[in-house]
């Protein structure tokens, strides 16, 4: 049993287990009943148990064994389709029978990262090895998955957790783990992980962590202050400022030491940008910039220079507001 | 001991073949070559070393030379450049197989690049006589690192025998740093050894050179030694490159600047993306000079993803001449204003230093003797690539300054290395992607491990090492 991170040790192992997403669970309860499944597509927001779902689902299918008979790829971790189809390709090749099973699962997550053209590529690929593999795509958002991918699956949506739900999970997990939960403690990470489940178990144990076991509003909001990437907003005040090479400076840190990647950084841009307080207009000035250079991080190679266009940007912005 | 006041490169060079360890293919080539000599002038009677810089392509003819017993007869092609001179020093030398004293003699013509075929008439032309001619066998050495090299020396290399050297594979840099490091008794940190040996890139020479520069009169050397450590040869002409295109008046102008450097675009884009905002100080003229940067990218980019090279001419339009036409209002004075703004926050006067614009670079010296605050001083100055001369008593700190991103990512490349195996294993762990568990699970778990118990747990569940857990706490 996986002791170090509670968001994994109390991970559900079984569809039984599992005790939201009740009509999604019922309908896979379903493919294990009658032992086949189509491919599928699982799309929702992130900690609302996508991956949980179809882990406990071959867990189910496949018995305790299951690990061998599923292969999970991360498209954003993975170099390219080919690698992706070469992977694909040596773990379909072989059938397996298990449990009266004859296919494997292949579990693609972040599916939805990939470009329109390596999703074609993997349709091919979905289709050629349909007898001995499924495929079980996860995602954010289904407008990101091609049509005839859409098309070939199952598709689930995952909502986030409700508060009753969540809550219910928190306090479980808080009882198991000895830890004082107090009201305060509780409504806080509920306001603060908005249904993410896995953001809410981090927030809970970082917590336990910090305050000797007793967790209350000011113990989650002191982990927040601790996780929240409070370097962007400095990049961006200096960039404001006229400090081009101070606000550079951050960005490599960002960048490099802390090795975030470059549309994260500029999600966080995005966020931060709109809580600024300037003028309403200038808001949606840089907010075309950004969608720019979002756009731009697509077709160049050099992320830090499609920020450091960005940062000069802001200076200009920021000297101009000065006037 | 002995030799100990030469230059390490000098002290430590190999006399005899077997002393020298890789580019073993090309060696053995060379002296089944010098042995056909022994029954006559072989078919080739010029062998054409070449390869990139500090491989050994030199030392390798002077240590053959000396195992077999010849005289060696050492030209600098680049010191000796037209046709007649060189005709003068090894043209009587080439027609006579033997030295006054009976040794069999042997002719090297070193650093063949600094002989340009167009301007210098007659040069190649001159040597392409003497091999035709020679009764001794001659060396050719170049180096291959500059461009266009190939064509210029097609008549050479085609009555020579072609002998590539290869750059020299890290593990033996290393080694060969570690062995004398123990024989100029200064221990190195395992860290510090391989960031010298990564960024001399294959070149022993130059990792030689670093490494006697930041060693010298240590007893310890770690990674924090190495900042500032000048890159070398390679980007010795750099600066002078910026400096013409950050003033040219026309595109063209700028485009000559690139083809004139001796790095290869991709490292120059970073040398005018470190600068640009030195010199672009006006805010417009920095967005407008980063645009075209950012466009020089895009055009980059386009071209690697479709393989139409003709479409890398708009990246370099953009990097040179869209940057140089950016320039409006700058007066391109950043550099003078961050040395008085360091110098002032240290809480000096302005009166406290002479500072004079020389073309070297910004020249700073101290009015008074500065004591025991010299060090808060060279640090801070340090930091902006400056350096303390030290019989002059000032600082010089130059108006261009190497990729700080380049080297932040030498300098972090241990931490970067723990980062990827840390996150791959939450990445397993969580099943997430590295991407998600840097952003979202790492800066937990940082917090969690300040408990003990749960460092515990945690450090047992993703096998943490000492040195992951170390990271994790800073």
């Amino acid at each position: 049993m996986s002791d170090g991170m509670w968001a994994e040790k109390y991970r559900p192992q079984t569809l039984a287990d599992i005790v939201n997403q009740v009509e999604i669970v019922s309908r896979l309860c379903h493919f294990v009943e009658v032992r086949n499944l189509p491919h599928l597509l699982f799309v929702g927001p992130a900690g609302v148990g996508k991956t949980t779902a179809i882990l406990a689902l071959a867990r189910d299918l496949y018995g305790p064994q299951y690990r061998s008979f599923i292969l999970e790829l991360n498209a954003s971790d993975e170099r390219g389709i080919d690698v992706i189809r070469e992977k694909v390709k040596s773990f379909a090749r072989t059938a397996a029978i298990q449990g009266g099973v004859s296919f494997k699962i292949l579990i693609m997550d972040e599916a939805d990262s990939l470009t329109s053209a390596a999703q074609h590529a993997l349709r091919r690929t979905m289709e050629i090895y349909t007898k001995t593999c499924r495929f079980c795509l996860i995602g954010n958002y289904s407008e990101n998955i091609i049509e005839p991918i859409q098309s070939r699956c199952s598709i689930f949506r995952f909502g986030p957790l409700n508060e009753a739900d969540m809550k219910r999970r928190i306090r479980t997990m808080a009882q198991k783990e000895n830890v004082e939960l107090l009201d305060e403690g509780l409504d806080a990470i509920y306001e603060s992980s908005k249904g993410d489940l896995r953001k809410a178990t981090n927030l809970l144990q970082a917590a336990a962590a910090t305050k000797g076991g007793i967790v209350d509003d000011m113990a989650i909001y002191g982990v927040l202050g601790h996780v929240s990437p409070k370097k962007v907003r400095e990049m961006i005040d200096l960039g404001l400022r006229g400090d081009f090479l101070g606000a550079r400076e951050v960005l490599r840190s960002l960048l490099i030491d802390e090795g975030l990647a470059a549309e994260d950084i500029l999600r966080m841009v995005y966020s931060e940008v709109l809580r600024l307080n300037v003028a309403e207009q200038w808001k949606v000035k840089l907010s075309d910039a950004i969608g720019e250079v979002d756009y731009r991080l697509t077709q160049g190679s050099r992320p830090e220079i499609q920020l450091s266009a960005l940062l000069a940007k802001l200076v200009l912005a920021g000297e101009e507001m000065g006037r | 001991m002995s030799g100990s006041g030469q230059p390490w490169a000098a002290r430590f060079m190999p006399r005899t073949v077997k002393e020298i360890v890789d580019n073993e293919v090309a060696i053995g080539e060379f002296i089944r070559w010098v042995k056909s000599w022994e029954k006559g002038p072989p078919e080739k009677r010029a062998a054409f070393l070449h390869g990139p810089p500090g491989v050994g392509k030199t030392t390798t003819v002077v240590a053959i030379a000396n195992d077999f017993e010849f005289d060696l007869l050492e030209v600098n092609a680049s010191d000796t450049r037209t046709g007649r001179r060189l005709n003068e020093v090894i043209g009587r030398a080439a027609t006579q197989s033997l030295t006054v004293f009976g040794r069999r003699r042997m002719i090297l013509l070193d650093e063949l690049e600094g002989v340009s075929g167009r301007e210098d008439e007659g040069g190649i032309a001159a040597i392409v006589s003497i091999i035709k001619e020679t009764r001794s066998p001659v060396v050719l050495v170049a180096t291959s690192a500059t461009e266009g090299w190939e064509e210029k020396f097609g008549p050479l290399r085609e009555i020579s025998l072609q002998i590539e050297f290869g750059p020299i594979p890290f593990s033996d840099i290393v080694s060969r740093l570690r062995s004398m490091a123990k024989d100029v008794g200064v221990s190195v940190d395992d860290e510090a050894m391989e960031l010298i040996a990564e960024r001399s890139k294959g070149d022993m020479r130059s990792a030689v050179n670093d490494f006697e520069a930041v060693a010298r009169g240590k007893q310890h050397v770690s990674a924090v030694d190495l900042d500032w450590l000048g890159e070398r040869d390679r980007q010795a002409y750099t600066p002078e490159v910026l400096s013409r295109i950050f003033s040219a008046k026309t595109v063209r102008e700028a485009r000559q600047a690139l083809s004139s450097a001796f790095i290869t675009y991709d490292d120059l884009f970073e040398w005018i993306n470190e600068n640009l905002p030195l010199v672009l100080d006006d805010p417009a003229d920095l967005d407008e000079g980063l645009e075209a940067l950012a466009r020089a990218d895009i055009h980059e980019g386009r071209t690697k993803r479709t393989q139409e090279f003709r479409l890398l001419k708009y990246m370099f339009n953009e990097m040179t001449g869209g940057v140089a036409m950016s320039r409006h209002l700058s007066e391109g004075s950043v550099a003078l204003k961050q040395v008085r703004s360091r110098l002032a926050g240290l809480g000096y006067l302005p009166s406290a230093f002479t500072i004079s614009e020389t073309p070297d670079g910004i020249l700073v010296r101290p009015v008074r003797y500065l004591g025991n605050d010299w060090g808060r001083v060279n640090s801070s100055l340090k930091g902006l690539g400056g350096s303390w001369t030290r019989g002059e008593g000032f600082w010089v700190i130059p108006y261009f300054r190497p990729p700080q991103i380049v080297w932040r990512y030498r300098a972090t490349w241990h931490s970067r290395r723990v980062r990827k195996s840390v996150s791959e294993r939450v990445a397993a762990k969580c099943h997430i992607s590295t991407a998600e568990a840097i952003r979202d699970v790492i800066p937990f778990i940082k917090v969690m491990i300040e408990n003990e118990e749960m460092e515990d747990k945690i450090a047992g569940w993703l096998e943490l090492k000492k040195s992951e857990i170390k990271w994790l706490r800073s």
